[in-house]
């Protein structure tokens, strides 16, 4: 806490998955893969969770409601659900670039609420564009129908009580500094927020910090994820996927802490303590599992908050 | 008076090749003290491949003990708790052969290896020295008094060269140990100077040796001075007399082909709170070691066992977090 009281409380990005007998295995296939996982992440100081938006349907079938999930974790040491990821494959019958699938994508976040309602989550976060090559050549006006739809899912949602939280994924279609700076001065302030995702900006070429000092009234939340690559090589633009299939790098991810990561933590720690952020920090580092393990890049990721962000944002360092 | 828990780190490290790197190390012991443990326990070794095993593998990578210390506090770890020892394995450095208590004219060699290694302890900060009581019963066959008499001499001799360096001798039964019962482990016991020696109460071998680890901790827990904390889910039966049963039964899983002896607290059947809840009646006050000894992924073992500590055995204040 620093002298104004104010606190980081961090939550984990579950993409979490464990070896088991049989292969890989994850969390929400069973209750007891779920008090494993919920276990150990409040075993390291972890006291929030985000997850995928279709887990609300496990979610309901194996604790009968949102609030009897919310007891499970609570009983586990985390207090509460507190971001929503909507991960939508954008196609022909939903892409922000495209107006005539608004409704359909509007409609779709719509059911996601009624199915959060008891969670107090804060933000749905989504991919504001669909994958770069299906965009491109990205306009003005593409950009705009995307801050058009999001502004009207965002005044929805508010309606719920959550935030519509764009996360700028290297490889979607409004990732460059310029497409960034349109869609936030296009898009309503009211109803879109800035869900800054920290690997993903560095791989794209672009400066969280810079990032934040910018837009800091717009940011809703963060993934704090590591990266050891910038993309040099246009990576972002091939087909069929840049994400887990870019010719030059096999793993973008990675856990804070690491030696070679590229993010200065520190330095957004600090801007993030100047412009008086206070609440939930996400940590992320999906696909961590490539030639790694989650439940350790999770506590190497816990040890460097703790150690190194915290003091620095209370101003012991 | 506060708890002190620590983690033993043998997991990380089946066979001799791995965990030999500076950079895994960093990983296992961040992992740790993320996971509230600050004190991470040893287990020895010999050859350039144990870096943590030795004080000479110690000083040779590191440069000496006090900067292994500093290298462990930018990890996160306050120092050392204790190590565990077996005098029947060879070591290259001294170098010394396999040695038994059971044997007189071994006492001296393993004296002077216990003198080595405690003085390291001591310079790592410390307290417990954690030796093997006895070779595997399929060497040993049945005792006779005589050898555990000698067995008992030599501890205490041993006890009180490391008492002097301000290091606790405890005396860990496995479940390949000729020590079948409580009364077998009391035979030991009173055999030895009761000021120098003390039991280490490992509860996942206790209870895999068929020995009710909460009838230990009730029966011998004035005796008690380190604890191993770890779960189990099967009994050895008669396979520990399976010659080469440390290979073919301990890590082969013996006839039954039991992957897995050893598990997380909770995952297992041994009531580990009820043998905490006894030592703790008796005042016990060293160091509560969890272990996991064999884990398929042993940072997945230190979270869940993490919890545990949190929130079901519910460590007494300067512990933990």
């Amino acid at each position: 806490m620093d002298e104004n009281g104010s606190r980081l409380k961090w939550a984990y990005q579950d993409h979490w998955r464990r070896f088991g007998a049989g292969g890989p295995v994850m969390p929400w296939t069973s209750v007891s893969e779920l008090d494993r996982f919920i276990k150990q992440i409040a075993a390291i100081g972890f006291t929030g969770i985000q997850t995928f938006d279709w887990n609300l349907y496990a979610m309901r079938e194996m604790f009968g409601s949102t609030t009897g999930f919310e007891k499970f974790l609570q009983e586990r040491g985390i207090e509460q659900v507190v971001d929503l990821f909507h991960a939508r494959s954008y196609d022909q019958t939903g892409s922000p670039h495209l107006r005539d699938t608004h409704d359909t994508l509007f409609e779709e976040c719509r059911v996601i609420m009624e199915l959060a309602e008891g969670l107090n989550v804060q933000n749905l976060i989504v991919m504001p564009a669909a994958l770069y090559p299906d965009v491109a050549p990205v306009s003005d006006d593409q950009i705009k129908a995307a801050a058009e739809l999001w502004s009207r899912v965002g005044e929805m949602t508010l309606q719920y009580g959550v935030k519509i939280g764009a996360h700028h994924e290297f490889f979607c279609g409004i990732r460059n500094a310029d497409e960034v700076e349109k869609f936030y001065e296009w898009s309503d302030p009211r109803y879109v927020h800035f869900f800054m995702d920290t690997a993903q900006h560095v791989i794209a070429g672009l400066d969280p910090v810079q990032l934040y000092n910018r837009w800091h009234e717009r940011v809703s939340g963060f993934h704090f994820k590591d990266t050891h690559n910038v993309d040099v090589n246009d990576d972002y633009r091939k087909r069929p996927d840049s994400e887990l299939m870019a010719p030059t790098t096999p793993r973008w991810f990675h856990e804070m802490g690491t030696a070679a990561g590229l993010v200065d933590f520190p330095a957004l720690v600090r801007a993030m303590r100047e412009h008086g952020y206070s609440g939930w920090v996400g940590v992320e580092h999906d696909k961590a599992n490539f030639g790694g393990n989650y439940a350790e890049s999770t506590a190497i990721s816990a040890w460097y908050a703790r150690n190194v962000l915290e003091p620095i944002y209370e101003g012991r360092a | 008076m506060s708890e002190r828990w620590g983690y033993a780190i043998n997991q990380w490290k089946p066979n001799f090749d791995f965990f030999t790197r500076r950079e895994q190390h960093e990983r296992a012991f961040k992992t740790l003290s993320a996971a509230g443990f600050r004190a991470i326990e040893l287990r020895a070794g010999t050859g350039r491949w144990e870096p943590l095993g030795r004080p000479e593998q110690v000083a040779a990578n590191f440069g000496s003990a006090a900067q292994f210390l500093t290298y462990l506090n930018s990890c996160g770890i306050d120092g050392v708790s204790s190590l565990w020892w077996d005098p029947g394995e060879p070591n290259h450095e001294e170098p010394a052969p396999a040695r038994s208590p059971l044997t007189v004219e071994d006492h001296a060699g393993i004296v002077e290896s216990a003198r080595i290694l405690a003085q390291f302890l001591r310079d790592v900060g410390g307290t417990c020295l954690v030796a093997r009581a006895l070779p595997a019963a399929w060497r040993t066959g049945p005792l006779s008094s005589a050898q555990l008499d000698a067995a008992g001499a030599c501890w205490s001799e041993v006890g009180a060269v490391t008492s002097a360096l301000g290091v606790s001798l405890a005396l860990h039964v496995d479940f390949l140990s000729p020590l079948r019962s409580l009364e077998d482990i009391g035979e030991l016991l009173s055999r030895t100077d009761q000021e120098l020696v003390g039991l280490a109460l490992d509860t996942a071998e206790v209870s895999i040796a068929g020995i009710d680890p909460v009838a230990l901790a009730k029966q011998h827990g004035d005796r008690v001075r380190h604890v191993h904390l770890k779960d189990a889910r099967d009994t050895v039966g008669g396979e520990y007399l399976v010659p080469n049963a440390e290979k073919h039964v301990l890590l082969g899983g013996g006839e039954r082909r039991i992957e897995r002896w050893f598990w997380e607290m909770g995952e297992g059947s041994v009531d580990i709170r009820a043998v905490v809840d006894a030592l703790r009646a008796h005042g016990y006050d060293g160091w509560w070691i969890v272990e996991s000894d064999q884990s398929p992924s042993p940072p997945e073992s230190v979270l869940l066992n993490a919890w545990t500590v949190q929130h079901v055995l519910a460590p007494r204040s300067g512990s933990g977090r």
